[in-house]
């Protein structure tokens, strides 16, 4: 293994890292505002790309405003769910396994409709910055991947400052650590739990369009995003969506350096025992905070 | 109501008997194979709606043992050239082995983390069938596995399976009422319900998952090898995470309370989508609407449903 392929598995990784970190971002957005594991994360990011695609095809969009599209069909997909299905069932007092079956199920339907919609070919955007690629000592990174990283950090940061600066962050945190509380202070829970999922179907989007220039995308790929995204969520602890960033890299590094030792087959072997490994170890995650059931 | 219910249960039970013999001369046999389908379904979600109704434990990884069981059927009837029952016996084995290893440490999670731990040991065993081709045979699979064969009767028609293999599930389907009804069921019940009275009545809960874990492993293993004598050939298309799905829709469509219900689910989950076909690629996503909206409507499924409306039905009748 020459340094050079080592600098190559390093810089991959890490772009790698912050696809998951996105896609946890999203994950542990809803999870902070509802309490739900949402298993159809991976599906919004495929729903904002091929929607994004597709306006791009079909209307001839400039790129920016089918980008637009893309996201708020994502956010829309998110409003949709919480008020047809997540709104009733948590009247109801559903328990955990129907949340989660429920979100399975909506996977699987969303997975069908991204078929019968967009059928079985796989689909790519164009790079942000064009094609191009930066020549880093002696590997090289796609120009788009260095955009991919800056989205993820601004999208960090800009949840950051939204969650501890403004009055609807605080009232949403609110709303999911102590319902009763925040209904007596005049916070409308329901509709802070609306915007949980159209902020978590908006950022999934914002995932799948920025993944789309680095790899293909086709109707199939939600579940294994979904799976790496809740890596990286449970990494990072789950209700910290910086905690998401950092997870997300460790998992993208370790996969990538893993691939050094093990056939390139194994990439998702590593990934996923690492995932269960650390559920069971760590139930914090690696920063150790705030943990599950924080706010 | 009592007797109402007991003498409706024994002439439905007399007249779906009666159905099943007569199954095979009254349909062709692209519908047999589908019941056949149903039937292996039915063994492997058996376990799935055990966890699932007795633990409250969501298991997405039941295509893990399903692929264990039919591998060490090929494999050992095929290369090593033995018999069916020894390869059948092996891979429950190994799936037992396996269950009690992954289920002792990831058991101690609970809800929705337990859920994606399945799931994640589901997509681990999918990319090993995939990567251990010396075993598997990878994508190109493996053909020419024996028929099974019952006392020199070769069960070589979709018509002898039939009768072959719903007695099989009927079988599992007993063991598993006389658990669930028995010692087991009953600490089972307790821990589902109130944990901290059962741990006070000495139930050792994480022992009793971890059993349950393996008896759910056990019956997708017999799935597996079921399918693949039935089949003939076997290949990592048959065991990825949407085999898993398929498992776990079956006790969450029909109800994951009653075990009899397994065998509506696993009739709906094999036949409906093919009745759906003629709409197309269109019909996988009625399929999952309808999987959605079971679940948000009638969170007891199909049985609960029926049930409901049965006690409704008597219910008014005593009213009158």
């Amino acid at each position: 293994m020459s340094f050079g392929l080592l600098q190559q598995a390093v810089l991959s990784g890490i772009t790698n890292g912050f696809v998951y970190a996105l896609i946890g971002m999203g994950m542990a957005v809803i999870f902070k505002g509802s309490r739900i594991i949402n298993a159809m994360q991976g599906e919004f990011a495929v729903v904002g790309a091929l929607v994004t695609v597709f306006t791009m095809q079909a209307l001839k969009l400039p790129y920016a405003l089918a980008i637009v599209a893309g996201v708020l069909a994502g956010a829309l997909c998110g409003v949709v769910i919480e008020l047809l299905f997540v709104r009733p069932m948590t009247r109801r007092g559903a328990s955990e396994e129907s949340f989660l079956l429920l979100t399975i199920g909506l996977a699987f339907a969303l997975a069908a409709a991204a078929l019968y919609f967009g059928g079985r070919d796989s689909h790519m955007l164009p790079g942000f910055g064009g094609p191009g690629v930066l020549e880093l000592l002696q590997a090289t990174l796609p120009v788009h991947a260095a955009w991919l990283m800056l989205a993820a950090v601004g999208v960090v940061l800009a949840l950051r400052l939204f969650y501890t600066r403004t009055l609807l962050g605080l009232a949403m945190t609110a709303a999911s650590s102590d319902a009763d509380g925040a209904t007596a202070t005049g916070i409308d829970v329901g509709r802070m739990r609306l915007l949980t999922f159209l902020l978590g179907g908006g950022i999934g989007s914002i995932a799948g369009i920025l993944v789309t220039p680095l790899i293909s995308m086709n109707y199939q790929m939600g579940i294994g995003l979904t799976l790496k995204g809740f890596a990286a969520a449970i990494l990072g602890g789950l209700v910290n969506p910086l905690g998401s960033l950092f997870g997300g890299l460790a998992l993208g590094l370790l996969e990538s350096l893993a691939v050094v030792g093990f056939p390139s087959g194994y990439r998702d072997v590593v990934a996923l025992s690492l995932l269960v490994v650390i559920m069971i170890a760590m139930p914090n995650g690696l920063l150790g905070r705030a943990g599950r059931s924080g706010g | 109501m009592p007797p109402l219910h007991r003498s409706f249960g024994l002439v439905a039970m007399l007249v779906l008997l009666a159905l099943w013999a007569l199954l095979p001369l009254a349909l062709p046999r692209h519908f047999l194979d589908m019941t056949n389908f149903a039937a292996i379904l039915g063994v492997g979600g058996l376990g799935v709606a055990l966890l699932l109704g007795q633990c409250g434990i969501v298991n997405i990884g039941q295509a893990a043992f399903y692929g264990c069981g039919a591998y060490a059927s090929a494999y050992c009837t095929t290369t090593l050239g033995w018999p069916a029952a020894a390869g059948i016996g092996l891979g429950a084995l190994i799936s037992a082995v396996l269950a009690a290893a992954i289920g002792y440490p990831i058991l101690r999670l609970g809800g929705f983390f337990l859920a994606l731990a399945t799931l994640a040991v589901g997509s681990i065993a999918g990319v090993l069938f995939f990567e251990w081709d010396w075993l598997t045979g990878g994508t190109l699979g493996i053909g020419g596995i024996p028929k099974l064969s019952l006392l020199g009767w070769s069960l070589n028609t979709p018509e002898r399976y039939h009768y072959f293999v719903w007695v099989v599930l009927a079988l599992a389907l007993w063991l598993a009422h006389n658990l669930v009804n028995g010692r087991p069921g009953l600490a089972m019940r307790a821990m589902r319900d109130a944990a901290p009275a059962a741990e006070v009545m000495a139930i050792d809960m994480h022992r009793l998952k971890t059993a349950m874990f393996v008896i759910c492993a056990v019956l997708g293993s017999l799935a597996g090898s079921l399918f693949a004598h039935y089949v003939s050939f076997v290949s990592v298309q048959s065991f990825t995470v949407e085999r898993s799905m398929l498992f776990l829709l079956v006790p969450v469509i029909a109800g994951a309370h009653s075990v009899g219900g397994v065998v509506l689910g696993a009739l709906f989950v094999a036949l409906v989508p093919e009745w759906l076909s003629a709409l197309g690629d269109f019909h996988q996503v009625v399929f999952g609407l309808v999987l959605v909206l079971v679940v948000t409507l009638f969170p007891a499924g199909l049985m609960g449903l029926a049930g409901g409306l049965l006690e409704r039905v008597g219910r008014g009748r005593s009213t009158r």
